[in-house]
């Protein structure tokens, strides 16, 4: 079905049923993706889909449903859904849709696949790995190329519609040599154009070079405190935890956070600036229309270390009396620093060149302790060998107020831009 | 319930391919009070068919999702079409595996759905008691949430079956501070297979476990932090649940163990204690249900135990039917999709390291310096079986008896060396049914697990 048809059929369901707020999306996509397993082709997956999802309002209760059945049916029952949902629910002022954005169509990435460019470029990064890293294991990839498009209209008057696509592509790798073998590790990034070889987009060759140089790793003897440098991928992953400790909705709503009341003080070191950047040229897909019907913005969250805002979306705004921020999305962007990463490696006495991190979303206290995976010792400036078997542990915003340095290189990875970041202070424990 | 519309077009099947047609629904429910706010109230469904098509170990697969035989049709061709044009690229020519049977396997069990308000009342008083009766709490969140499979399985030279696998669980997390000022938090989670009115009729049978975890959470308010090293640690049944899942049971995957992990030349090696023995049941253990039982996967293999460790030594890997075949094991039934739009990975069922014949008593007298880790948040693990998990609750063990409780730690280590370290397992098992295992797509999966007297290292400043 068409997703006007689509859109017209809910929009009369929920006339009939005499609801006057509400929002509805209905979309459609398309997924043609080749699996790669040990190296070569394993499957071919073609993945049809749509579906929709409508939010009713009954006076301050609210309520969702969702489904991927498009039939006339399958909508009048997403209505009929919602409305239970929400005639169910609670009474809460809190919830509300977002005034009238007015009218857009979005059109983003690439629409248009080339299946044979895009096999060959597969085919091609696959070969030159088997040559260039001959004790590296392409365990597992996927390369895809989705297509989708979406139409979302609320009872404000907003109405947003678009159309996307993109190619991605990632792998998991890991070497060996004999009997010695490394741990796995990830690397990916999504695209519009197909006009360079994967193997020199975003980290893929260093992680392959990394990886290469991390068979047989040993464990760290003893402890000490130093300084751990977070390749970019890893310095994500942390950012993350650091957002989901002290800015998002959850922990301001339960009061929570570490940071409930320093907006405008200094909570991280002054290098570090943080931002949502959905309209960065970088982002290949970013985030046009939030979950609450704003059109998105470019925010940032934390600028030279000063706290700017929470992460509320419009329920947490409206809860605990705070600003809205118009981003849902994930299109983290950090500022780069001054240094090289050899450079900020050389200036390192002792710590860790930490390339992924295992462990859990630290406590809401910040402490977080976890094994570092694909890392290497720094001794006097040097990177000496890769270790196993050693955790990093620390708190998420004492370390972040210790940053030592920035890298000026980032990883661009189709939906971030990430440098390399460098923290002091950090517990570096072996056996 | 699906009613089944595709198994007329089995008819469609290719001569020549293994064939695989299923048409699924799966179906989610999820209230979450915050603080006592609703902050979610959400019901979603989604219902399609997917065929996979095996073309002498290249594999094509195509999903849509629409439930009907038009449809069917439609995924059977193209699953086809991609199987043979990604052999062209893919240049593998291995031959089928065998069939091991084939026949019908009877529907498990119904779904049964429950109205939004009473998963919303249920939310409701149960947030009314912790609120009322523990006001000191910094913050609590009960969630209600329900995923159910339901799956119709045909296939060309196996079983067909139509198969069910509802679950839903009340999680509650309860929040308090230190006199710090420091956050701490524990949760716990309630329910398992079946659905809301197997579970949750009574609130109130919740209320002693909800009381129990709110005098830890007091306990954890005045923790310390573990001292960090490598320590002697009685492991809860959890705890052991979390080990047999992430940090064995993942590598003894036959697709992992094709990608290079310590399983590999470990087979039929001694890699474990001769107290340890492992096993990923099907659907029933000791005589009853297992927590999350499957009786059928994805490929129509008809499900058993698969066991992998036994008396220390590894004696299997968990497989599909092509590493069955690769590994001249039996295929067990472990392959399987999250929702129609996934093709069949190996995922694990209900893995569990077995029960030992010592008490948990006996055994934390046993103890004269180290650590009691009951509970774990989350965990992690590679190839190597180099392992993480987070421990949200502990105490400490001094002179054989409990000592003070532990703020949150974590403990690390390499599968195959920590558990030769194994010297005492209790006699019970506790499982947990409540999470999803990520691999490529979520999967719900049981794990289970006794006590475990054992080296570890403790993460810490």
């Amino acid at each position: 079905m068409e997703l006007k048809t689509a859109a017209s059929l809910t929009e009369g369901f929920l006339k009939e049923q005499q609801i006057t707020k509400y929002s509805y999306t209905v979309s459609q996509s398309e997924k043609q993706e080749l699996n790669l397993e040990n190296g070569g082709f394993k499957l071919m997956r073609t993945v049809f889909s749509g579906g929709g999802s409508v939010r009713v309002f009954l006076g301050n209760r609210t309520g969702s449903a969702s489904g991927n059945d498009m039939t006339e049916q399958g909508l009048k029952k997403l209505v009929e859904d919602a409305k239970a949902a929400a005639e169910s629910a609670e009474e809460d002022p809190c919830h509300d849709l977002a005034p009238d954005q007015g009218r857009d169509v979005f059109r983003q990435g690439t629409t248009e696949e080339d299946p044979e460019r895009f096999i060959g470029r597969i085919r091609e990064f696959l070969e030159t790995v088997s040559r260039e890293y001959p004790k590296v294991r392409i365990m597992s990839g996927r390369g895809c190329f989705d297509r989708w498009s979406w139409l979302s209209r609320n009872s404000n008057g907003t109405e947003f519609s678009a159309f996307a696509g993109q190619y991605s592509f990632s792998v998991e790798i890991c070497a060996s040599d004999g009997n010695k073998t490394t741990g796995l590790d990830y690397a990916g990034f999504v695209t519009d154009t197909l006009d360079k070889p994967f193997l020199e987009m975003a980290d893929l060759r260093i992680k392959l070079e990394n990886i290469q140089k991390s068979i047989d790793p040993q464990p760290l003897q003893g402890k000490f405190e130093g300084t751990m440098v977070l390749m970019p991928g890893c310095a994500q992953d942390f950012l993350w935890m650091l957002m989901s400790n002290y800015l998002c909705e959850g922990v301001i709503i339960s009061g929570t956070s570490q940071w409930l009341d320093k907006v405008g003080e200094q909570v991280a070191d002054e290098k570090l600036t943080v931002s949502l950047k959905p309209f960065d040229k970088r982002i290949v897909v970013g985030e046009r229309g939030t979950g609450n019907g704003f059109r998105s913005e470019d925010v940032t969250l934390i600028e030279k270390g000063v706290l700017k805002t929470h992460w509320l979306s419009l329920y947490g705004a409206n809860k605990t009396g705070r600003p809205v921020v118009k981003n849902t999305g994930n299109d983290l962007v950090v500022e780069p620093g001054d240094k090289t990463l050899e450079e900020m490696i050389a200036s390192v006495d002792r710590g860790l060149l930490v390339g992924g991190f295992s462990g859990g979303q630290p406590g809401a206290n910040g402490e977080f302790s976890g094994v570092a995976k694909n890392s290497f010792l720094i001794e006097n400036g040097k990177i000496t060998r890769a270790v196993a078997e050693t955790m990093i542990n620390g708190n998420l915003g004492e370390a972040f107020r210790h940053i030592r340095s920035i890298s000026r290189e980032q990883l661009c990875n189709g939906s971030s831009a990430v440098p390399a970041i460098a923290m002091d202070g950090i517990v570096i424990s072996g056996k | 319930m699906l009613q089944d519309m595709i198994g007329s077009q089995v008819k469609l099947f290719a001569d020549g391919v293994q064939t695989v047609l299923r048409g699924q629904e799966n179906r989610n429910r999820r209230v979450v009070m915050l603080k006592g706010n609703l902050v979610q109230n959400s019901r979603s469904e989604g219902a399609g068919i997917n065929a996979r098509v095996n073309h002498h170990g290249t594999f094509g697969f195509a999903s849509i999702g629409e439930y009907s035989t038009e449809a069917a049709e439609k995924v059977i061709r193209a699953a086809t079409e991609n199987a043979l044009f990604l052999s062209r690229h893919s240049g593998r020519n291995t031959v089928l595996p065998p069939s091991t049977g084939a026949g019908t396997v009877p529907l498990n069990r119904e779904i049964i759905d429950t109205e939004q308000k009473e998963l919303i009342d249920l939310c409701r008083k149960v947030d009314d008691y912790i609120a009322g009766k523990y006001p000191d709490l910094t913050s609590r969140t009960v969630v209600y949430t329900e995923d159910s499979q339901d799956r119709i399985v045909y296939s060309s030279d196996a079983f067909s079956g139509h198969l069910t696998t509802p679950r839903c669980h009340v999680f509650v997390i309860l929040e308090a501070e230190t006199k710090d000022g420091v956050p701490v938090q524990l949760f716990k989670a309630f329910g398992g297979y079946g659905s809301f009115r197997d579970h949750f009729t009574r609130p109130e049978e919740m209320y002693p476990e909800i009381d129990a975890l709110y005098g830890r959470l007091m306990d954890k308010k005045e923790g310390v932090y573990a001292e960090a090293g490598y320590k002697t640690v009685i492991l809860g049944g959890m705890m052991g649940g979390m080990l047999a899942h992430e940090a064995v049971g993942h590598t003894v995957e036959a697709d992992l163990v094709r990608g290079g992990s310590v399983a590999g030349p470990s087979l039929h090696q001694q890699v474990a204690s001769p107290l340890v023995s492992m096993t990923d049941f099907a659907h029933t253990f000791a005589g009853k249900t297992a927590p999350l039982p499957v009786y059928l996967d994805d490929e129509g293999t008809k499900a058993e135990d698969a066991e992998l460790i036994r008396d220390g030594i590894l004696v299997g890997y968990m497989n599909d039917r092509e590493s069955a075949e690769e590994y001249g094991m039996k295929p067990v039934g472990n392959a399987r999709g999250w929702t129609f739009a996934d093709e069949p990975l190996i995922r694990m069922r209900n893995t569990c390291v077995l029960p030992g014949k010592s008490t948990v008593e006996e055994m934390i007298a046993s103890v004269d310096d180290g650590y009691y880790l009951i509970d774990s948040g989350n965990g992690q693990a590679d190839l190597t079986g180099e392992f993480m998990f987070g421990v949200t609750c502990g105490y400490e063990i001094k002179n054989g008896k409990l000592g003070r409780a532990l703020l949150d730690t974590t403990v690390s280590g390499v599968a195959f060396d920590m558990l030769k370290t194994v010297d005492m397992v209790s006699n019970e098992v506790e499982w947990s049914s409540s999470g999803f295992c990520g691999k490529k797509q979520p999967m719900a999966v049981g794990m289970g697990g006794p006590h475990m007297r054992c080296k570890i290292m403790i993460g810490g400043r």
